[in-house]
């Protein structure tokens, strides 16, 4: 126990002063603290694109999902290499304009492209509200790891304070260029991990990857294949396709710092053509949780399975190791989260004049945000449970606005945009807290799309009509201009 | 929309459609593992080669156009063209 005791916090300060040696001396301005000048390479664009991938819930939630629901959890497989896909074709595109237009974040797009700061508030807001939930779930999960493995919950208290004091420190420090150097450790830290457990688990549970399946195609048929219950067809095609519509589409806001980063398109179109064979490391924690079947009762704890049969499994120093990775998995996309958020505050709520107190309030904005979700994770975790349940269903409804936002010349206006948006929202908060079964196993977040959509295609019309009413004639205006 | 936006939209429909196809989402192994993992491994792999394939389409297009210009460039310039 000592010896995980002392490696998980070892591991900790490790990728605390990794964040540290991200940079020399502290960026002097947030372009280059949040997009680190836009210079990345493709093999730091690799890592922070992967690291934004593989969390907590990749490398803890997987194995749990196929312990609990079997091959349901592969819905996590398609979403990543889809949007990806789309994301090959808008790559230039988006590069572009945030390299003319110096956007550092999605509202600095939005507010552009749609000639309003209302609206790029309005996204701003939505996005710190959808994603602080998930920042705090790093810091819970961070936590969770600990306990889980020391048994103790000082512990896990302790780590999420040591924890969240580095990453804010090394965020504040370094930046991207933090995140970036974190992610290169995260990465071949959790590949080795994945690949020792994927061998080591198997073996010796069941003989191996496929006499491990042969016993539950025989012992339990139903979690190869997706059935009826909660977690159906229906089930995991709307949730995979409202994911991926929210990576294709880049509703996420933290996803923007890192492709505002790239040194130039080609960079991000090199990734996206090859990331989707990275994602096939999602297949290792998802075969770890399978083995969980034939070992655990059902009703087990399903996050903490993953840890549970590496601790019968590995010898102390491993399990020591696999501790090491998951708490990487928590920390680095923590640290991007962060950057996500503060940018937001600092250039699309705050509205200060000045870049230095721009600078100022987005680095009170990390050291607020991370103080918060620490708060809410040692006193009231369940506080943003439910919040969580709109980070992917509530941003997606951004998708709209995104998309029509790279036509060259811009179909609608912003008060269409808005209008849907309002709607699309409203539907999902409705159908998530106050009437869940109306929707049944569809994911509310496409319900609230075609809700988005449909408002605002029926006010684009309207708006283009209104504009052409009080629009005066072509001789009143020059005679007006005359 | 040009013939090359449309590779990979097959390894995409591919993955989408997999809880739907019989013959994927059944019981019963592919080379020892669940049939919906193999598929799903198999098509994730499949959407590199298509967006490479789509990379060098669109690479030909733009190479085809640019030499387009430059022969009308050259054209124009040699009848005397507008510069003059």
């Amino acid at each position: 126990m000592t010896t995980i005791l002392i490696m998980t916090f070892t591991g900790i300060v490790l990728i605390g002063v990794l964040g540290f040696a991200g940079r020399r001396k502290p960026a002097a301005d947030l372009s280059e603290w949040a997009v680190g000048g836009r210079n990345f390479g493709a093999v730091s664009m690799w890592f922070l694109q992967a690291g934004e991938v593989f969390t907590t819930f990749t490398f803890l939630g997987m194995a749990g999902l196929a312990f609990s629901g079997g091959v349901a959890a592969l819905y996590a497989l398609p979403y990543v290499p889809i949007g990806y896909m789309v994301l090959f074709f808008l790559a230039k595109r988006l590069w572009s304009l945030g390299k003319e237009r110096g956007y550092l974040t999605q509202g600095d797009y939005l507010e552009d492209r749609y000639d309003s700061k209302l609206l790029g508030t309005v996204a701003a807001v939505l996005g710190v509200v959808f994603v602080l939930p998930y920042l705090q779930l790093q810091i819970t999960g961070l936590g969770l790891i600990v306990q889980l493995v020391t048994g103790n919950s000082s512990s896990g208290t302790l780590s999420m304070i040591i924890g969240s004091v580095l990453v804010a420190a090394f965020v504040l420090w370094a930046g991207l260029h933090g995140v970036a150097m974190t992610s290169y450790f995260k990465d071949v830290v959790m590949l080795l991990v994945l690949g020792v457990l994927l061998v080591a688990i198997p073996s010796h549970f069941a003989g191996g990857v496929s006499a491990m399946f042969h016993r539950i195609d025989e012992l339990h048929p139903e979690m190869l294949t997706i059935h009826a219950g909660p977690a159906d067809q229906v089930w995991f095609t709307t949730s995979m396709l409202v994911s991926a519509i929210g990576v294709g589409l880049m509703c996420l806001p933290h996803a923007w710092p890192a492709v505002m980063s790239a040194r130039d398109p080609k960079v991000l179109r090199r990734n996206y053509t090859w990331m989707p064979l990275y994602e096939l490391c999602l297949l290792m924690p998802i075969i770890v949780g399978f083995a969980a079947i034939l070992v655990l009762k059902p009703g087990s704890s399903a996050n903490g399975i993953l840890l549970t049969l590496s601790k019968q499994v590995l010898p102390a120093w491993a399990t020591g190791l696999v501790v090491i990775a998951a708490i990487a998995t928590a920390m680095v996309p923590a640290a991007g989260i962060l950057i996500g958020i503060s940018s937001l505050v600092a250039r699309n709520i705050a509205r200060v004049q000045g870049e230095r107190t721009q600078f100022w309030i987005n680095h009170g904005t990390v050291v607020a945000a991370c103080g918060l979700s620490l708060l809410l994770a040692i006193f009231r975790p369940d506080l943003l449970a439910n919040l969580l349940l709109l980070t992917y269903s509530g941003t997606v409804q951004l998708a709209p606005a995104v998309a029509l936002g790279f036509l060259a010349r811009r179909p609608v206006g912003k008060v269409p945009v808005l209008a849907g948006l309002f709607v699309g929202e409203l539907a999902v908060i409705w159908l998530t807290f106050w009437n869940k079964d109306l929707a049944g196993n569809v994911n509310v977040g496409l319900i609230g799309l075609a809700a988005n959509l449909i408002v605002l295609t029926l006010a684009a019309p309207a708006e283009r009509l209104l504009a052409r009413r009080t629009t005066p004639a072509p001789d009143k205006q020059v005679a007006v201009t005359a | 929309m040009r013939p090359y936006h449309l590779i990979p939209a097959v390894p995409a429909l591919a993955l989408a459609v997999m809880p739907f196809l019989p013959f994927v989402n059944t019981d019963g192994l592919w080379f020892g593992l669940p049939r919906m993992l193999v598929w799903g491994a198999a098509w994730c792999v499949m959407c590199t080669p298509a967006l490479l394939l789509t990379e060098r389409q669109m690479a030909r297009e733009t190479a085809e156009s640019t030499e387009i210009a430059d022969t009308t460039d050259t054209t124009t310039i040699a009848a005397g063209g507008t510069d003059k």
